[in-house]
């Protein structure tokens, strides 16, 4: 997939609102692969709701959502699956991991479905990130920012075409949000892919193709 | 898999499936139990294989002087119309008797030298309960299948055989051989074999196909002879049904009150049998209705971890894989050990039926094994189509 076109897409809920200024909404965006985009967002402006209808998991939402020319709305079951599996890779910013399972679990549960990482790969991460000790470590007990950066590595354990990751470093200090950029930037750049964050302040400092304002 | 079942098992409620795993246990023991019991009954029961227990064969009194008077003792036209017309009769067949001679020679060299004069009778096909290639028979065949009392067999056993000191004589060893078989009239005179297709307890009369009995009459009896039946058969939808004893009585005909008793027997063992089984179906339901709410109690205390399977790419049928194999296992080891239950219970009231029977041969477990296996399948298919369709709305909720 080579890109993600937002064409007037508004969600429902702002309907009523004639105040909007945005670069997203009600607006023909265009993200393409292979480039770096940043989405900066006050809270409560629809930045959690815009990856929910790329992802496809939502679809209150009016205006139109292609990939590749291609309207999402009538998409099928089987579709949505094969692209989370093989095309978008999200960072939630609610995480949405297992607490019940040890961080290496947690990834690993990922990395079964694609088969994508080898397990080398996933130890070198866990080490750059600083949480090799933890990877027994059931993920429920483990903080925050630690589970942010397991996140991240469970993420990457698919190929994809976009990674998402909607405020990736909100827990994290700068050396690990940097070492965080430098991963996923590597790793995006060795798939070709595009990348999309969001931020509400803290953001990673990676060299933006584009800079919205939601 | 297994980190996915690792997740979805949480929350899994032992008490809950087990509760349902004995409702369920019971349930099919029950059905598998009645159909089974039913089979072994009917096997015991028919000791007359050729004819259902539900025929009853009708004629009319003979009174002391009624061969004097020379009223009929044959069913006119009318009679048997007005007989099919009445409420508890499926249908109704006529006894064609033979107008011809039959002489029947039977021998076994150096044994049994056995000749006689005798008759023929048929009644349409659909009333004898045989293989239709074993009771067939085809113009201008040797060939006629034969159908004897039982009481022709005992009388040369326990009377003749033991008079003259002659070996005793099984089915099985007449079955294997022939009749020698005359037959005279309207000035032809032809041999055929009779081969004896079994014994009925249940018909007196010797019976042939109904298709050599017209090709016959037609050939060997005089044109004029046009004969009215002096028994009828008939299958009746209810042997119970007292409006069978009244309108018998009314008409002044008879039936083998024995027979008819039986009937009543095997109709109430059945009444009996299928309530059995209808209690058994009810709990089998209740308890199909316990594994559901389980399931669905579950995949609702599951829903995040569901939700999240499905967000990273897990497929809704992969999802649903974990909650649809316990279901489907476990309707699986009911049905195994329902099986061996009922096959232990069986042995036990099958020791106490051969007290009775000694030569009884059992019939095997497949009818019931058959009803296991059906309801096995149903069940699982609900299960898995609902255990998917609950995965769905997950997916759905979404929206």
């Amino acid at each position: 997939m080579n890109k993600i076109q937002l064409i007037h897409t508004l969600p429902n809920v702002f309907q009523s609102r004639t105040d909007i200024v945005s670069d997203i909404w009600k607006q023909d965006v265009t993200f393409e692969k292979g480039k770096l985009y940043l989405v900066e967002a006050n809270s409560g402006t629809g930045k959690s709701s815009l990856c929910s209808y790329i992802y496809g998991y939502r679809h209150d939402y009016q205006g139109q959502i292609l990939f590749d020319g291609e309207d999402i709305s009538g998409y099928a079951v089987a579709k949505w699956t094969d692209i989370r599996k093989k095309h978008f890779a999200l960072l939630w910013q609610e995480l949405r991991m297992f607490p019940e399972l040890t961080a290496w679990e947690n990834v690993d549960i990922k990395n079964k479905l694609t088969g994508f990482q080898k397990k080398k790969q996933i130890r070198e991460w866990f080490d750059m990130l600083g949480i090799t000790d933890k990877l027994d470590t059931k993920l429920g007990r483990m903080s925050f920012g630690q589970q942010q950066r397991v996140a991240l590595i469970r993420a990457l354990c698919q190929p994809f075409d976009f990674l998402f990751v909607d405020e990736p470093i909100s827990h994290l200090d700068d050396t690990n949000a940097e070492i965080m950029g430098r991963i996923m930037t590597a790793e995006a750049k060795r798939q070709g892919a595009g990348i999309i964050a969001t931020s509400i302040g803290k953001r990673i400092n990676l060299e933006y193709d584009q800079v919205f304002n939601l | 898999m297994n980190l996915v079942w690792k997740l979805l098992r949480q929350h899994i409620s032992i008490p809950q499936f087990m509760g349902f795993f004995f409702a369920n246990l019971i349930g099919v023991v029950i059905i598998l139990l009645g159909v089974q019991f039913y089979n072994d009954y009917r096997a015991l029961d028919s000791e007359d294989s050729f004819m259902k227990a539900d025929y009853l064969i009708v004629n009319k009194k003979l009174g002391a002087l009624s061969g004097l008077t020379g009223k009929q003792n044959t069913f006119s036209q009318t009679e048997v119309t007005d007989l099919e017309e009445a409420d508890f009769v499926e249908h109704v067949g006529a006894f064609t008797p033979s107008t011809f001679n039959v002489r029947a020679r039977f021998d076994v060299e150096g044994f049994v030298n056995f000749s006689t004069d005798m008759f023929f009778e048929s009644v349409p096909d659909e009333f004898v309960d045989v293989k239709s290639d074993a009771w067939h028979y085809r113009e201008g065949s040797d060939e006629i299948p034969i159908i004897l009392p039982k009481n022709y067999l005992d009388l040369y056993n326990f009377g003749y055989a033991q008079g003259k000191g002659l070996p005793k004589l099984s089915e099985g060893i007449l079955g294997a051989m022939k009749l020698k078989i005359q037959i005279l009239g309207n000035g032809y005179g032809d041999d055929f074999e009779g081969r004896i297709v079994g014994f009925s307890s249940r018909l007196n009369t010797i019976l042939v196909p109904e298709a050599f009995m017209q090709w016959a009459n037609g050939k060997y009896a005089k044109r004029d002879m046009v004969k009215e039946p002096t028994r009828l058969i008939m299958e009746v939808n209810n042997p119970t049904d007292d409006r069978i004893t009244s309108y018998l009585q009314e008409h002044d005909y008879e039936t083998d009150e024995e027979k008819l008793d039986a009937s009543k027997t095997t109709f109430v063992l059945r009444v009996v049998v299928s309530i059995v089984m209808v209690v058994g179906v009810v709990i089998s339901i209740l308890s199909f209705y316990i594994l559901m709410l389980s399931v669905f109690l579950l995949v609702q205390k599951n829903s995040s971890k569901l939700e999240n399977l499905l967000l990273i790419g897990y497929s809704p049928a992969k999802v649903s894989f974990p909650y649809q194999a316990l279901t489907v296992g476990l309707n699986i080891i009911v049905l195994i050990l329902a099986v061996c239950i009922m096959l232990l219970i069986r042995s036990v009231y099958l020791t106490m039926f051969e007290n009775f029977f000694p030569d009884l041969e059992a019939p095997n477990i497949m009818p019931a094994l058959a009803v296991g296996l059906m309801l096995l399948v149903l069940v699982s298919v609900f299960n898995i189509v609902a255990v998917r369709n609950k995965v769905m709305s997950i997916w759905k909720r979404k929206e």
